[in-house]
């Protein structure tokens, strides 16, 4: 297996430091240029990108050399500062990395959207929130990782209620409770396992034993907790509230990176931290159970929405769902002694959040550029964009392409092993796991039939098409500015990239999930080929696919062109379209609504079911405002009954005490004199 | 990898596919014309439509964009490179890297996105419920497909259509019924596919005008009603292939590949006789009841799977 060599970088841990120095010196530069949002714009920009830059040139190398580590003493005996560089976390610091850089590219021209109304701040949250993410995944101990999982929370609260509207601060405020709920059941379970451990690093949480039920109820805590955060159904509520409501490039890093700091929550507990516990096989289990439901209703959800970045948000639960799947049949695999199963279930996890990363990022940011355009993150209002925004509606078709595992590009490589993992699973393994896995596959098949529809409703009814703006003086918009499409163009590339080139990249995220947990190395790939276990099972060569596709487009056009006998008068553009004799009104095209009606019809309980979550949470937010109000009442009680009494009498004395203050400064010397007769008679006698 | 010799088996065998779908088509339409007790065009009437339509305008609605104009070439280069991965003339996939079943499955989403992509980007009304309607297909239908499908691979222990195949010619399953049941699944299933009466729902003729064949003309027209044909072959050559395996050739052989090709036309007269039966013999299904239909499907592939798990 040859890996790629970077041995001309300076040492990872190093890059890593330098970077979130650089994301500091972005945040707080950003604040000093309070005033002149243009260049607040680029002195947090250029720094957060080049923090991208930096992290990940830490990042890549890191993900298949040995773990290093940096320390320093802490304020507290209990919180050694540790920094610990695994290839789990180098995998999460690269994701991130790239994800920020591209960010940060982006919205030196998207911000413009946000002139005079904070871009110092947004400049100056962001870069926190970046660092804040990175600390998270490289932190080895628990109190600095509870401390940084706050500050991630904290700083993207701040983002998400940027737009100060009511729905902006409603959702922050959602969002606000969940994360601050989840964060409690994290601290529980680093509670439970320090008590085991003895300190508070994870180094000795990875040592300790805990006994089999404690194990599954931290196991239990962990996996809420952090699902919470990765926005996994039913704990996903906030999701599609808070991540529309932040600003697209935040967006981009909040579904793209963010939750996946979930996902990891859920490996680093199950898998990392609880490694040396007995783990049973109904974590894996719940932990499919939970990612299958996710898949494919978050997707049935998505298909419903007319708001482009809610349907976007939803498909991150779905997608969350996916990466779910893989990550359980990794455990299955752990818990039933079958290490190759292990590896590759979490190699197809693994796979699938980066991919995710990049393909969701793709997405927001074209959401985003057609949003600076448009000004309306409703589809009805767009339609026939791809005319004027040619590279916006080439990168948004390809993202499309991508979340929907359209071969060859990468979505569909992750999801084919994600297939081939629960595959592995249900061939050999207990009963249970025989009769879970292939329902988990026809699901996986089910999600990935209705994403193919969300997507070709989501690109067609933005970019295909006729104009549906309801002021037809509206002109066409402009295509995107440069920023924009260069960060929109790396991460389209990426996609082809990621898929075209698996048969390289398959066997490094499969080195990754190996060393994550601890067991032997499984090939990935021979040559060009893809295999998940053994070439018997089955082989994949995508970029064989790309050449085949390619070579295969010839033909059509070769017989197009023999046989129409290059016709001239071929290609003109026609009348309107055909409307059985009526005269053709852009109402009578395809609307975001009209086209996703079926399955709104055809999956009606599965709506039902949201209506019902919903109430859960909106009960839950009364009992909360009601919680607050009664806070409210109680709170003068102890103002009446011990601060008003002290501050009464005080004053009451006070004003009894007046009139030895007269002013007449021959009265004040008369006290003196009488003070010092009194003392001296004291001292005298 | 694969060899010379596999790849050229496939370009033949994907160029034969593209090549005899308009004569399967023709001998369609002669059959409905027989059971319609009426003459009806000849069994040749399809290519000559073909290459009528070749020498006509290609016309574009003014809406229209980028994905509408490359459709037909991207849908039949699709189809011809799944052609390359199913096993139709030989036991194994001319191509294994392409030839899993998961690979077909996606695959066919994605001339399925651009299918249903053009018919929104034509813009059209008739177009637009067209393309909603093919993508509602593949959400009942595609679940159908992979449960039959994964029955069937874990019987013969692997993913790959040509070992799926091979493990049922020779009798290495370890339940009968349970092959069985699932081969009932994914023939209805593929039947869906086929487009054909009472599924005909996305190009339904006389409802929607074709659905999203409405606004193409021309050449265009002509590349996508091949490819439409195409289809129809390639998914009822992907049933026997993997579930009728018997008679394909087991090597590289002249000979054998012949007799294969002898025992395909075979397979095909008799798949598109019995579809042709079905087809003209009902009426078309109300759309919004083919949910329940579809259920049907799901019911006998989760039957096969009840098989399996209890070993039957």
């Amino acid at each position: 297996m040859t890996m790629m060599s970077f041995s001309f970088l300076p040492d990872p841990m190093d890059l890593l430091l330098v970077s979130l120095l650089l994301s500091a010196f972005g945040a707080l530069a950003s604040l000093l240029a309070k005033g002149n949002d243009g260049v607040a714009t680029w002195v947090a920009g250029l720094p957060g990108a080049l923090a991208g830059l930096a992290g990940l040139a830490a990042g890549l190398p890191a993900l298949t050399s040995p773990a290093s580590v940096f320390e320093t003493a802490g304020p507290y005996p209990f919180a050694h500062f540790i920094l610990r560089l695994d290839p789990l976390s180098a995998l999460l610091v690269a994701v991130i990395s790239l994800l920020a850089l591209v960010s940060w590219i982006y919205s030196l021209a998207y911000v413009r959207e946000y002139r005079g109304r904070g871009v110092p701040a947004m400049g100056f949250f962001m870069n926190l929130f970046v660092a804040s993410m990175i600390l998270v995944v490289v932190a080895d101990n628990a109190f600095w990782f509870l401390v940084f999982f706050e500050m991630m929370s904290l700083t993207s609260y701040f983002v998400v209620i940027f737009d100060q509207d009511e729905e902006a601060v409603r959702a922050g405020f959602l969002y606000f409770l969940v994360a601050h709920a989840g964060s409690v059941l994290i601290m529980a379970a680093f509670f439970i396992m320090a008590n085991y451990a003895g300190s508070y690093d994870f180094a000795d949480f990875r040592t300790a034993t805990l006994p089999a039920p404690l194990a599954s109820l931290v196991f239990l805590l962990g996996f809420l907790g952090f699902g919470a955060k990765a926005g996994m159904i039913p704990l996903h509520i906030w999701l599609p509230r808070a991540h529309p409501a932040a600003p697209s490039h935040a967006s981009a890093l909040m579904s793209g990176v963010m939750i996946k700091i979930g996902v990891f929550g859920i490996v680093k507990v199950a898998i990392d931290l609880l490694g040396a516990s007995p783990n049973a096989l109904w974590w894996g289990l719940l932990v499919l159970a939970f990612g299958a439901v996710s898949s494919v209703l978050g997707v049935v959800y998505a298909l419903a929405e007319h708001d482009i970045k809610k349907l976007l948000a939803y498909h991150s639960v779905e997608n969350i769902g996916i990466i779910l799947l893989g990550v359980g049949v990794g455990m299955i695999g752990m818990a039933t002694g079958n290490p190759a199963l292990a590896v590759l279930g979490l190699m197809a996890g693994f796979y699938h959040l980066i991919n995710h990363a990049v393909f969701k990022g793709l997405l927001f940011l074209g959401a985003g550029s057609v949003i600076f355009r448009m000004h309306t993150k409703d589809m009805e209002k767009m339609g026939g964009l791809g005319r004027t925004m040619p590279w916006t509606a080439l990168s948004f078709l390809i993202g499309a392409m991508a979340i929907s595992a359209i071969p060859p590009l990468n979505g569909f490589v992750s999801e084919w092993y994600t297939y081939q993992s629960l595959f592995l699973a249900a061939l050999g393994g207990t009963p249970f796991v025989k009769f879970a896995t292939p329902i988990a596959a026809m699901m996986l098949a089910l999600t990935g039939a209705l994403a193919v529809m969300c997507f070709v409703k989501a690109y067609g009814v933005i970019f295909a098409g006729p104009s549906r703006h309801p002021d037809p003086s509206h002109g066409a918009p402009e295509e995107a500015p440069r920023p924009m499409l260069i960060g929109m163009g790396i991460l389209a590339a990426a996609c082809i990239v990621l898929g075209i080139a698996a048969p390289v990249v398959a066997p490094v995220v499969g080195t990754i999930a190996s060393r994550t947990l601890g067991a032997a190395p499984v090939a990935f790939a021979d040559g060009a080929l893809l295999i998940p276990a053994g070439e018997g099972q089955a082989v994949l060569s995508t970029p064989l696919i790309a050449v085949l596709l390619i070579g295969m487009a010839v033909l059509p056009v070769v017989i197009k062109a023999m046989l129409s006998g290059g016709n001239t008068l071929a290609r003109r553009k026609g009348e309107a379209p055909w409307a059985a004799g009526y005269l053709p009104d852009v109402h009578m095209s395809a609307t975001a609504g009209s086209f996703a009606q079926p399955i709104r019809m055809f999956f009606g309980p599965l709506y039902d079911v949201r209506r019902s979550l919903a109430s859960v949470w909106t009960g839950l937010e009364v009992r909360f405002e009601r919680f607050v109000t009664f806070a409210r009442r109680t709170e003068p009680l102890w103002d009446r009954h011990i601060v008003d009494p002290v501050t009464e009498g005080v004053d009451k004395a006070g004003r009894r005490l007046q009139p030895i203050q007269g002013g007449d400064f021959r009265v004040y010397c008369l006290y003196i004199v009488a003070a010092l007769v009194v003392l001296l008679a004291l001292t005298v006698r | 990898m694969p060899d010379l010799s596999h790849i050229i088996l496939a370009v033949c065998q994907a160029l034969l596919l593209l090549a005899v779908a308009p004569l399967v088509s023709g001998y369609s339409r002669v059959l409905r014309a027989k059971m319609h007790t009426r003459r009806g065009p000849g069994l040749l009437q399809d290519y000559r439509d073909l290459v009528k339509l070749m020498g006509r305008q290609d016309m574009h609605p003014p809406a229209s964009g980028m994905v509408f104009r490359v459709m037909p070439v991207v849908m039949m280069a699709t189809l011809l490179v799944i052609s390359t991965g199913t096993p139709i003339l030989t036991r194994f996939s001319p191509i294994q890297a392409a030839g899993d079943l998961i690979t077909t499955i996606y695959l066919f989403a994605l001339a399925r996105f651009f299918f249903s992509l053009s018919g929104i980007d034509s813009g059209s009304s008739f177009a637009g419920i067209g393309a909603s309607r093919e993508l509602t297909l593949g959400v009942l239908v595609e679940p159908v497909m992979m449960l039959a499908l994964i029955m069937a691979a874990l019987l013969a222990g692997s993913t790959d259509l040509g070992t799926i195949g091979t493990a049922i010619a020779a009798g290495h399953v370890h339940s009968l019924t349970a092959t069985v049941v699932a081969a009932v699944a994914f023939a209805f299933a593929v039947y869906i596919e086929l487009g054909k009466l009472p599924y005909d729902m996305a190009e339904a003729e006389q409802e929607l005008q074709e659905g999203p064949l409405t606004e193409y003309s021309g050449p265009s027209l002509a590349l996508v009603k091949w490819s439409l044909s195409l289809k129809q072959v390639l998914v009822v050559g992907w049933f026997a292939g993997v579930f009728l395996p018997f008679g394909s050739s087991t090597d590289l052989s002249v000979t054998g590949i012949l007799l294969g090709l002898v025992v395909f036309a075979l397979k095909i007269a008799v798949a598109f006789l019995v579809v042709g039966v079905i087809e003209n013999s009902v009426s078309r299904a109300r759309f919004r009841f083919t949910p329940q239909h579809s259920w049907i499907g799901v019911g006998v592939a989760s039957l096969a799977f009840v098989f399996y798990l209890v070993g039957l």
